[in-house]
C-alpha cells in the first residue's frame, strides 16, 4: 500500500511540476494556435514552416540556409508536446514566437545555428540569442521569441533624454518640409536605411541627421534613440522572462479559458481574445488619447470577446469549430440580428452546378433596435461631439420611416457563382484599304467569358424597388421593362446585360439569361439538391459552400492584396469543398464551423492543417 | 462572405482575355513637312479594363481613375503643342471604347523626332536617357530610314504564359506614305499599298518587345513626276 501511494504521489509530482511547452507561453499572447498532433507536422519542411505568415516576425534570422532540407523531426522537437505558435501585444511590448517540446538539444542547434548560448539569471533556464531573437530552455520546453518594444515608449524616452540634455526641437521645420517635398529623395532612403538591423556597409551621412552638439562624441538624437530602444528591448526581454521564469505568469495561468481549450479532444486548438486585441492596435491607442470617455464606454461592449477553436483532422478532412464568446450586451445585439427565419424562396435560384453560393439569415430590423437601445446611451455619455450625433441619430430615429426601410432590406440574402459563360460582345477593329492603307473603324462581333451570378435579398416590400425599376425603364436607354424582369443592357464592365427580378419576395440581380427568360420562379428541378437545401436551411445565420478546386483556380494573384491573397492561398491550387455553417447567436456565444474536404491523403493533412491555421493568423492578425 | 463573393465575381470578370491594337501612321511631304498619327485601340479589352478601372488597386499600385488619366494625358498634349516644329495637335478619345488616336503635325522629321524624345525624357525623368541616344527616322529627300526605341522591357521577362498568348493576338501596325511612289524596300515583311505610295509592316507586340528592329525599315522613293 506504501509503495502505491508513494508511487502515485511521484507519478502525480511528476504531471503536476512537469514543463510542458504551453507552459511557457507569455501572458500577454493575444492569438495561440496550439497544434496537438504534432506527429503531422514530421514531414513538413522547416523551410516550408518558415514561409508561413504566421512565422514571420522570428523568421529573419531563422531563414538563412540552415534549415535547407531538414524537417521539424531533424530539428530536436519532441513530438509529444504540444508547438505552440503565439503573437500578442501588452502594455510595454509585442511579443511572437513558438513554444515547443525539445528531445535532442543538439540537433535543434544543428539546425539554428546562428544561436549563441547567452547569460542566464535564472536558474535551470538556459538561454540562447540570434540578433533579436532569443531561444529559451527549461527542461524538456523551449520558447522561441522575439519581442519589440512599443515605439511610442521609445520615443518618449529619447524626448525626454534629448531635451533634458539641453537640446532644441530635433525636428527642424525645414528639414521636414524638405522631406515631405521630395518624399522619394535620396534622403528619404537614407532615412530608412538608418532603421535596418545591418546596415553597416554604408553608414549614413551624418550631416542629414540633426546633430545634438557640434562635439562628435555627443550623440545625435537618431543615435540617442538606437541607444533607448536597445536598452529598451532588454528591459523589455528581462521583464518577459521574469514572467515565465520568476513569477510563473503565462497565458495558461492568466486565462482559464485558454486553459480549458487546451483540454480539448482535437488535434490543435486557437485562441484569440478580441478584447485584449481591440485594445493594442494603434487607432484604438488614438481613440483612447483623445476620446477617453467614449472608447472605455465602447470597450465594456467587447468585455470577454474571445474566439475559440478546435481543429480536428479526419480522413481527407479538417474540421475547425470556432466559439465566438462575448458580453450580454453585444451577445443582445447578435441574438437579436439573427433572430431571423431562413426564406426558403432562395434555395430556388441556386443552381445545382454553381461553383460556390452563400446563404445569411438576419435580421436588420430586431438588430438596429436592440444597437440602437445599447449604443445610443454610450454614445450619449461620451464627449460632447459624440452626444451631438447621437442626438442627429435620435431625431433621424424618430423622423425616418423604419418599417419602410427595414421591409425593402430585411437583411437576408443569398448568392451564387455559377462558373464561366461565353457570351457574345462587340469590338472595334481597324479596316485597311489595300488601295492606299487608310484605315476606318468597324464594330465587328467578338465573344468574352463571364462569370455567371444570381444575387439576391429578401424583401417584403418588393412595391418600393418596383417603382423604382418601372421609373427608371422609361426614363433610362439602356433599361426595359420586360414581361419577368427589367433589362439593363450593357452595364456589367460596359459588354454585358444584368437581369434584374423581383419575384417570390426576393430582389434578384443576374446576369444569367437562362435564369431571368425560362426560370423567372426557380430553376425548379436544376436547383441544388435537397440535401443541400437542407444544409443551408438548418445553418443558423450564415451557410456558405465553395467548390474550392473550380472557383478559385483561375483567381488572378494581381487584383488582390498581400493579405487577400493570402487568405485564398489556402485553398488556391487544390481541390475540395469548403462548407461554413454557423450556429444563431446565443446569449454569449455564437459557434462557426468550417469544414475543408480535400482530396489526397492524410499525409497532406499537415500541409492543409498548416495552410488553414496560416489564413486564420492573417484574418485575424 | 459576401465581400469575398463579390471579390470571386469581380475577379473572374477580369480574368478574361484581351489584346491591343496599334497604329503608328506617318505622312511625309516631299518638303520634309508632314502629318504623324498615333492610334491605340483597346476596344478588346473593355472587360479587361473596366475591371481594373473597379478594383481601388492593383499588384500593389493605385489603379488611377478615367479622369486622373484623361488629365495626364491632357497634359502630355499640352507639353506638345509647347514644342517646335509642332503643330495641328489633336486628341480623340473615346473611353466607352478605350480608343485613343492623336494625330499632330510637324515641320520636319527631325522636329518630330526631337519632340517625342523630349516628351520621353521629361515623363522617364532620365530612366531610359540611353535608349533615346539613337536616331529613329532620318530622310535624305529620296529615302526614309526608320525604327523604333531599343527599349529593354525587363517586365516582359517574367511574362506568363496566358500573358504572352493576349500580346501574341495584338497587332502593332507601322504605316508610312508619301507623295511620290515608292521604289523600294529593306524590310522583308513590309507590303506596298496598290498606289504604291504607302508601305506597311505589321508585327504583334509580343514579337516586338523581343526584336524591337522588327519594323525598322529603309524606304527609297522614285524621283517625283516633275523631275522624271
Amino acid at each position: 500500500m506504501k509503495l502505491l501511494i508513494t508511487s502515485v504521489f511521484l507519478i502525480g509530482c511528476a504531471l503536476v511540476f512537469s514543463q510542458r511547452s504551453e507552459d511557457l507561453l507569455p501572458k500577454d499572447a493575444v492569438s495561440v494556435f496550439s497544434i496537438d498532433n504534432v506527429n503531422l507536422l514530421q514531414k513538413v519542411s522547416l523551410d516550408d514552416l518558415l514561409k508561413y505568415e504566421f512565422m514571420e516576425e522570428v523568421q529573419q534570422e531563422l531563414f538563412d540556409g540552415s534549415t535547407a532540407g531538414k524537417t521539424l523531426r531533424d530539428a530536436g522537437i519532441d513530438f509529444d508536446q504540444r508547438i505552440n505558435f503565439f503573437q500578442g501585444s501588452g502594455k510595454r511590448f509585442k511579443v511572437t514566437g513558438f513554444t515547443f517540446g525539445l528531445e535532442n538539444r543538439d540537433q535543434l542547434f544543428e539546425v539554428f545555428d546562428d544561436f549563441q548560448p547567452a547569460k542566464s539569471n535564472y536558474d535551470g533556464v538556459d538561454f540562447y540569442e540570434s540578433y533579436f531573437n532569443r531561444i529559451a530552455i527549461k527542461g524538456k520546453s523551449a520558447i522561441l521569441f522575439r519581442v519589440q518594444g512599443h515605439s511610442e515608449h521609445v520615443e518618449r524616452v529619447t524626448d525626454s533624454i534629448w531635451y533634458a540634455r539641453g537640446n532644441d526641437y530635433p525636428w527642424y521645420e525645414y528639414e521636414v518640409e524638405e522631406w515631405l517635398r521630395d518624399s522619394d529623395s535620396e534622403k528619404e532612403r537614407v532615412f530608412i536605411g538608418s532603421e535596418t538591423e545591418e546596415n553597416t556597409n554604408s553608414p549614413n551621412d551624418s550631416n542629414d541627421l540633426p546633430t545634438a552638439d557640434e562635439d562628435p562624441a555627443v550623440k545625435t538624437y537618431f543615435e540617442l534613440r538606437d541607444s533607448v530602444q536597445l536598452d529598451y528591448h532588454n528591459y523589455c526581454v528581462q521583464r518577459l522572462c521574469d514572467e515565465l521564469f520568476v513569477r510563473n505568469e503565462s497565458l495558461i495561468l492568466e486565462d482559464s479559458r485558454f486553459a480549458e481549450q487546451l483540454l480539448h479532444q482535437s488535434d490543435g486548438i486557437f485562441y484569440l481574445d478580441i478584447e485584449r486585441g481591440v485594445d493594442n492596435i494603434s487607432d484604438m491607442k488614438f481613440l483612447h488619447l483623445h476620446y477617453p470617455s467614449l472608447t472605455s464606454n465602447f470597450e465594456e461592449l467587447y468585455r470577454g470577446n474571445v474566439i475559440l477553436g478546435d481543429f480536428t483532422i479526419l480522413d481527407n478532412s479538417i474540421e475547425l469549430a470556432l466559439d465566438v464568446e462575448y458580453g450580454e450586451k453585444l451577445g443582445s445585439i447578435y441574438n437579436e440580428l439573427t433572430n431571423a427565419k431562413f426564406d426558403k424562396n432562395v434555395l430556388k435560384y441556386i443552381h445545382k452546378n454553381n461553383n460556390a453560393f452563400f446563404t445569411q439569415t438576419i435580421n436588420m430590423r430586431k438588430a438596429y433596435e436592440q444597437a440602437y437601445e445599447i449604443i445610443m446611451p454610450l454614445m450619449s455619455k461620451s464627449e460632447t461631439q459624440f452626444a451631438f450625433d447621437a442626438l442627429t441619430l435620435e431625431l433621424l430615429d424618430a423622423i425616418v420611416d423604419k418599417d419602410a426601410i427595414f421591409g425593402v432590406y430585411q437583411g437576408s440574402m443569398f448568392g451564387a457563382y455559377n462558373g464561366l459563360q461565353t457570351i457574345k460582345t462587340k469590338k472595334i477593329i481597324f479596316d485597311y484599304d489595300e488601295d492606299t492603307f487608310e484605315y476606318s473603324e468597324i464594330e465587328v462581333e467578338a465573344e468574352q467569358d463571364m462569370a455567371v451570378f444570381v444575387m439576391g435579398f429578401s424583401t417584403k416590400r418588393s412595391d418600393v424597388p418596383e417603382k423604382v425599376l418601372d421609373r427608371l425603364a422609361k426614363i433610362h436607354p439602356k433599361m426595359t421593362k420586360m414581361d419577368n424582369y427589367w433589362l439593363m443592357e450593357d452595364i456589367i464592365l460596359g459588354v454585358a446585360p444584368m437581369y434584374l427580378l423581383l419575384k417570390k419576395d426576393l430582389f434578384i440581380l443576374t446576369n444569367d439569361f437562362e435564369l431571368a427568360t425560362n426560370h423567372p420562379n426557380g430553376y425548379g428541378s436544376l436547383a441544388i439538391s435537397k440535401r443541400e437545401a437542407k444544409k443551408a436551411r438548418k445553418s443558423g445565420a450564415l451557410y456558405g459552400h465553395i467548390d474550392a478546386g473550380k472557383s478559385l483556380e483561375n483567381l488572378p494573384r494581381g487584383i488582390f492584396s498581400e493579405y487577400e491573397n493570402e487568405i485564398i492561398d489556402v485553398i488556391r491550387g487544390k481541390s475540395g469543398m469548403m462548407e461554413i455553417t454557423s450556429s444563431k447567436a446565443q446569449e454569449t456565444t455564437t459557434s462557426f464551423n468550417i469544414s475543408y474536404q480535400f482530396e489526397g491523403d492524410y499525409e497532406n493533412s499537415g500541409t492543409y492543417f498548416l495552410d488553414l491555421i496560416n489564413s486564420l493568423y492573417v484574418i485575424t492578425k | 462572405m459576401k465581400q469575398l463573393f463579390s471579390t470571386l465575381v469581380i475577379s473572374l470578370l477580369f480574368s478574361m482575355t484581351s489584346c491591343l491594337e496599334i497604329i503608328d501612321d506617318l505622312s511625309l511631304n516631299n518638303d520634309g513637312t508632314g502629318t504623324f498619327k498615333y492610334a491605340v485601340n483597346l476596344s478588346a479589352s473593355k472587360v479587361k479594363i473596366n475591371s481594373y478601372l473597379a478594383l481601388d488597386s492593383l499588384d500593389g499600385k493605385k489603379v488611377p481613375s478615367i479622369s486622373e488619366v484623361s488629365k495626364q494625358i491632357e497634359e502630355l498634349i499640352d507639353e506638345l503643342c509647347t514644342m517646335d516644329g509642332i503643330s495641328d495637335v489633336t486628341f480623340d478619345s473615346n473611353y466607352s471604347d478605350y480608343i485613343f488616336k492623336l494625330k499632330l503635325d510637324f515641320a520636319s522629321i527631325s522636329e518630330l523626332e526631337k519632340a517625342i524624345k523630349a516628351l520621353v525624357r521629361n515623363r522617364s525623368k532620365g530612366q531610359v536617357d540611353r535608349e533615346l541616344d539613337h536616331e529613329w527616322l532620318t530622310y535624305s529627300g529620296l529615302s526614309l530610314n526608320r525604327s523604333i526605341p531599343r527599349m529593354e522591357f525587363e517586365r516582359t521577362k517574367n511574362l506568363k504564359k496566358n500573358e504572352i498568348a493576349e500580346l501574341k493576338k495584338g497587332s502593332y501596325t507601322s504605316i508610312t506614305r508619301f507623295e511620290n511612289e515608292v521604289a523600294r524596300f529593306d524590310n522583308k515583311s513590309a507590303i506596298i499599298a496598290k498606289n504604291k505610295k504607302a508601305v506597311m509592316v505589321r508585327t504583334n507586340p509580343y514579337s516586338l518587345i523581343h526584336e524591337t528592329d522588327l519594323l525598322d525599315n529603309t524606304i527609297y522613293l522614285r524621283e517625283s513626276t516633275d523631275n522624271e
